[in-house]
């Protein structure tokens, strides 16, 4: 195709075209395309749009709807009496307020303790030489590709024998152990990023190897850190499979085992379990749209590698 | 500390390794012995053993899902970020949604649209099609698998949107210019400069999201438990890889089996891994 000097001059606007200009068969139709094209995309994302929102959609409305009538057989978008009955029930006649005491407690210990353990581990491996070292890398790798539910296995057997099982401290341990390799490989790879001379130069200032740490490199490293904790807490937040099996009894449950409970009985209105969802999703999304611009860099490259 | 963070996480592996040799399940808990090679035996019996037929399922699971993933976030990726698109931040947040919900929560959400009475999706064809209508979601064992597959669609498309957004935002505008003077055609355009260019950023995203995809348990399990099954000797249409290992471990209780099971699949998905690293090249930055 040979280019035209009008097409030069403005080569990503098109120019509306008359039948007597030449060549209307095949030129003619890519105008049509492309003053279709943004109006096609738009209905393509708004029908994407539907497709996304519709399940958070559906579940605030039932939240709202009153009692069983999310199993008629009629269809209605939006209840004609919202109440907030379902709310104050699973408040009040649930023990959901001990269930999100107890997923509280869990998600931030597992966040305290693995941000100890992971942070210290990466800067180990961030910035001394040892023996074993390359071994150690791919040990962690190993454990990474080791997939948590196989792993629940022996971590319950273990558990059973030392009496943690339906413990809460029980479970936060199994977190932990799961937390630390992501977290590890993820702080490694931002204390890479910091420049050695730093903390040599306050080696050479008489700081001890742990003031360097605790005085330059974690204050330079705070974003990670905050971004790594999140990511500990909102995975031990939404765990299920693991607090299913190691949670026995009703006052140790978390808040996905106890909403689990509620979803999967069909006598219990569905309602409860979309009041109770509702509840505890917010926050999380709040925290994890909040969070989406980090995902980039970080989930991928570090969820690749670890 | 380091040996602390490895023993901790390692400790459960290498136990696992040894249960997979004994006899150990409901019955011989605290007094099982050795059994040697029983355990492996019974996975590989024959190609008809549930190993094999779970494994391809799942192999078939990850080969619909990903190109579907790939399609559905490639496509919303270049609307969202089409030139003439208005309220990007809008778009970009209101796609990213499914991504930020548990997926407990959403697996139950999907679970309740798939019945077969009350669930939505059927209410909605009750419309077009007649009041005593109904598709068999959750009910023909080829409904199930693609009803797991719409769901897992649906929570996992933002992660690939998300990826190819951030590598088409790193694509020059000039090179689109260029190409525009050249004489290229859209067509042409998304072949010959946006694949390649983005193929650094999709290919790690493919494979951790293949691994995640294999591994899939919450989607499945919350959805179908891994039914309908035919017999209840036989794995279920929905029974992949950790469906179920997870109910033959947590609900018939075969511990040492299923750890069996545990440390085949281990080497599996630890061989893909380390091929995939060395394949995309960050372990040489790693083990430096």
């Amino acid at each position: 195709m040979t280019v035209r000097p009008a097409e030069l001059d403005a080569p990503l606007v098109a120019r509306p075209r008359t039948a007597t200009e030449p060549g209307v068969g095949a030129r003619g139709r890519r105008f049509l395309s492309r003053a279709a094209a943004p109006v096609l995309i738009h209905a393509f994302l708004v029908a994407m749009v539907i497709f996304a929102l519709f399940p958070i959609f559906f579940v605030l409305q039932a939240a709202f709807r009153p009692g069983q009538s999310l199993y008629s057989l009629s269809l209605s978008l939006w209840p004609d009496h919202p109440t907030w009955d379902n709310f104050t029930y699973i408040w009040t006649q649930q023990p959901f307020p001990t269930w999100l005491r107890n997923s509280l407690a869990i998600a931030i210990g597992t966040m305290i303790c693995g941000l100890i353990g992971s942070a210290t581990g990466a800067y180990a491996i961030a910035r001394f030489r040892f023996a074993g070292k390359k071994i150690t890398l791919i040990t962690l790798l190993a454990i990474q590709a080791f997939p948590s539910v196989l792993a629940l296995i022996p971590i319950y057997i273990i558990l059973k024998t030392v009496g943690l099982v339906g413990s809460p401290f029980g479970l936060m341990l199994a977190y932990v152990a799961g937390a630390l390799v992501f977290s590890t490989w993820n702080l490694k790879g931002y204390f890479d990023t910091i420049p050695r001379e730093l903390d040599e130069a306050a080696l050479i200032d008489g700081c001890t190897v742990t003031q360097a740490f605790v005085r330059i490199i974690l204050p330079l490293s705070l974003p990670a850190l905050a971004v790594t904790a999140l990511l500990m807490f909102l995975t031990s937040w939404n765990e299920w499979v693991m607090a299913q099996t190691l949670l026995l009894n009703e006052d140790a449950y978390t808040v996905p085992v106890g909403l689990w409970g509620l979803a999967s009985n069909y006598r219990i209105p569905w309602g409860y379990f979309a009041a109770g969802s509702l509840i505890v999703s917010i926050p999380v999304m709040v925290l994890f749209l909040g969070l989406q611009r980090y995902f980039r860099s970080g989930l991928t490259v570090g969820g690749v590698k670890g | 500390m380091i040996i602390g963070v490895s023993l901790i996480s390692l400790f459960p592996i290498i136990y696992n390794v040894y249960i997979s040799f004994t006899n150990q399940n409901l019955y011989h808990f605290r007094h099982y012995s050795i059994v040697g090679l029983v355990n492996y035996g019974k996975l590989f019996k024959g190609l008809d053993a549930d190993f094999f037929i779970v494994l391809a399922r799942t192999f078939l699971f990850v080969g619909v899902c990903i190109p579907l993933f790939l399609i559905v976030g490639m496509l919303t990726a270049l609307a969202v970020n089409h030139p003439s698109v208005r309220w990007k931040p809008f778009w970009r947040v209101a796609l990213i949604v499914p991504w930020a919900v548990p997926t407990y929560i959403t697996a139950l959400v999907w679970k309740f649209f798939f019945n077969g009475e009350f669930g939505t999706l059927n209410q909605l064809y009750r419309v077009v099609a007649g009041p005593q209508a109904g598709l068999p979601w959750l009910t023909d064992p080829n409904w199930a698998f693609g009803s797991v597959v719409l769901a897992n669609v649906w929570m996992s498309y933002p992660f690939f949107m998300v990826v190819i957004l951030g590598a088409l935002q790193s694509i020059p505008s000039d090179m689109y210019e260029a190409a525009a003077v050249d004489g290229a055609g859209a067509w042409r355009k998304f072949w010959r400069i946006t694949v390649p260019l983005l193929r650094p950023a999709i290919l790690p995203a493919t494979i951790l999201s293949a691994i995640v995809t294999f591994n899939v348990l919450n989607t499945a399990y919350l959805i179908t438990q891994g039914g309908p099954f035919s017999s209840a000797a036989k794995p279920g249409a929905t029974d992949f890889v950790m469906v179920y290992a997870f109910r033959n471990a947590f609900l018939l209780f075969n511990y040492s089996y299923i750890a069996a099971f545990a440390v085949v699949i281990f080497f599996l998905l630890f061989t893909v891994t380390m091929g995939s690293l060395r394949f995309t090249g960050l372990i040489q930055e790693d083990a430096r």
